[in-house]
């Protein structure tokens, strides 16, 4: 069987197990980016609370992803449950790292007019810094999710869902029919399932930039 | 994966490096052994747990894992510095796109993918785990140079070639020490990235701590597969420590 014929034979299945694998990875991207992008917020005025999480997401980063999602069994079981919660805890850092990054990184003389024209702290916040920082998150948040389609490959080993199967499977029936088959499926599924990814981010960036950063030169 | 997988702009000081964190975690690496060490003990082994929870095999899957990891490091430094040169001179700055886009996507790519995929070509074994792992971790190294390389202000390079230095000699003596730090953090992003893809190479039989995990996992032995989890943790834990250190003395003096 070729490759082209095992793709068709299986569409169902490998069409299923693509989406999962985007689903498992929105998912945990949209968690971790709500959640790091409120601790970069948070963490902007409070120097402590900026250290401590990017330590700590940085620390998070470091556990290998096959030892975290077994180390993971005992608490949250077989399935989806390591592997979202692995995946969320492995995105945090470029977001907040990021966010941080871009809120500091506004200038000082916008702030000032900001602050000039009668805006609170708070408001210069979310309404000044936040939307000027805002590419600079994008990116961050995009570069989480590059990583996670790769890292929840490894997620169908403790049965997780996702492209991740395909390969495991490949691997199993080593030297059997369709091993390479399964493999190159599996393998650049994900691939695709990256460039998918990346063209929405750079299509939200282009839609949500704020319209005088995208015409400035 | 700490470090550079998001060096955006120069803006991106990596918030790191207060002089408590070069004790702390070592210690906090020491404290995670001993209890680990002590939990194992208080356990009631089974004789499979005892073929795996014993000093010999653990020191063995240690030194295998260690062996990977330093070997397919060593490779990358070899094939990505050198590449990472070329693709930094001014004439060949059309490939530069191509490299930021291919590291970033690259990211994607399914490590075990690639190990699996090599096993096809190469059988399973020792060098196949290398070939994956060096693949996997080349492009980091290779961006990082070329982008450390690329910030060089150029009137530094400019008043190199004034002071009638060759080409060759600005690269040496100019160039690459101003991009010792970029070419380190992407050296220690790779370390630490290897030290876990390493865990798979156990699934194309290259042995190493992963060999624990998935065993325990298979034949239901939890402590067998904590065990290799945590070892493997610790020893990245332990290599960024490592690589912190090296920034911080490699770093030329003036910087």
């Amino acid at each position: 069987m070729t490759f082209g014929e095992y793709v068709v034979s299986r569409w169902g299945t490998l069409s299923l197990a693509a989406a999962e694998h985007a689903l498992v990875v929105a998912i945990a991207i949209g968690i971790a980016t709500v959640v790091g992008v409120g601790i970069g917020l948070l963490g902007f005025q409070a120097p402590k609370v900026r250290g401590a999480s990017l330590a700590l997401s940085a620390g998070i980063l470091t556990i290998p992803s096959l030892a975290l999602l077994t180390l993971l069994i005992p608490i949250t079981g077989l399935g989806w449950g390591p592997t979202l919660v692995a995946l969320t805890g492995y995105a945090f850092l470029p977001i907040i790292r990021n966010t941080v990054t871009g809120l500091d990184g506004v200038d000082a003389a916008t702030v000032e007019a900001g602050r000039g024209m009668g805006l609170s702290a708070a408001r210069v916040l979310l309404k000044v810094r936040l939307p000027l920082a805002w590419p600079l998150i994008l990116t961050g948040v995009r570069v989480s999710a590059q990583m996670l389609i790769g890292i929840a490959a490894i997620a169908a080993y403790v049965d997780g869902p996702g492209l991740g199967t395909q390969i495991f499977e490949g691997l199993a029936r080593l030297g059997s029919v369709n091993s390479l088959n399964a493999t190159l499926a599996g393998t650049l599924g994900i691939v695709v399932i990256a460039v998918l990814f990346d063209a929405f981010f750079f299509a939200v960036r282009q839609l949500t930039t704020p319209r005088g950063l995208r015409v400035r030169p | 994966m700490t470090a550079d997988t998001i060096a955006i702009g120069r803006s991106g000081a990596p918030v790191r490096a207060s002089g408590l964190r070069h004790v702390l975690t070592p210690a906090a690496i020491a404290v995670v052994l001993v209890a680990l060490y002590a939990w194992v003990s208080t356990l009631e082994l089974d004789s499979i747990e005892r073929r795996s929870l014993n000093r010999e095999v653990i020191v063995a899957k240690v030194v295998e894992h260690l062996q990977m990891t330093v070997a397919a490091t060593a490779l990358v430094v070899i094939i990505a510095v050198p590449l990472g040169i070329v693709a930094s001179r001014s004439r060949n700055r059309f490939i530069t796109p191509v490299i930021l886009t291919a590291g970033n996507l690259g990211q994607a790519v399914p490590c075990i993918g690639l190990l699996v995929l090599a096993t096809f070509v190469l059988g399973v074994g020792f060098q196949t785990a290398l070939v994956g792992l060096v693949i996997y971790a080349v492009l980091p190294v290779l961006r990082n140079t070329m982008v450390g390389l690329q910030q060089i202000d150029p009137a530094l390079v400019e008043s190199a070639r004034g002071m009638g230095m060759t080409k060759g000699q600005v690269l040496r003596r100019v160039e690459l020490k101003l991009a010792v730090p970029a070419i380190l953090a992407g050296l220690r992003t790779a370390l630490v990235l290897t030290v876990g893809v390493a865990t798979l190479g156990a699934f194309v039989a290259a042995g190493g701590l992963g060999e624990l995990i998935i065993n325990g996992l298979k034949l239901n032995r939890m402590p067998v597969t904590i065990v290799g989890g945590v070892l493997t943790a610790c020893i990245a834990f332990f290599i960024d420590w490592l690589g912190s250190l090296a920034e911080k003395l490699l770093k030329p003096r003036g910087m």
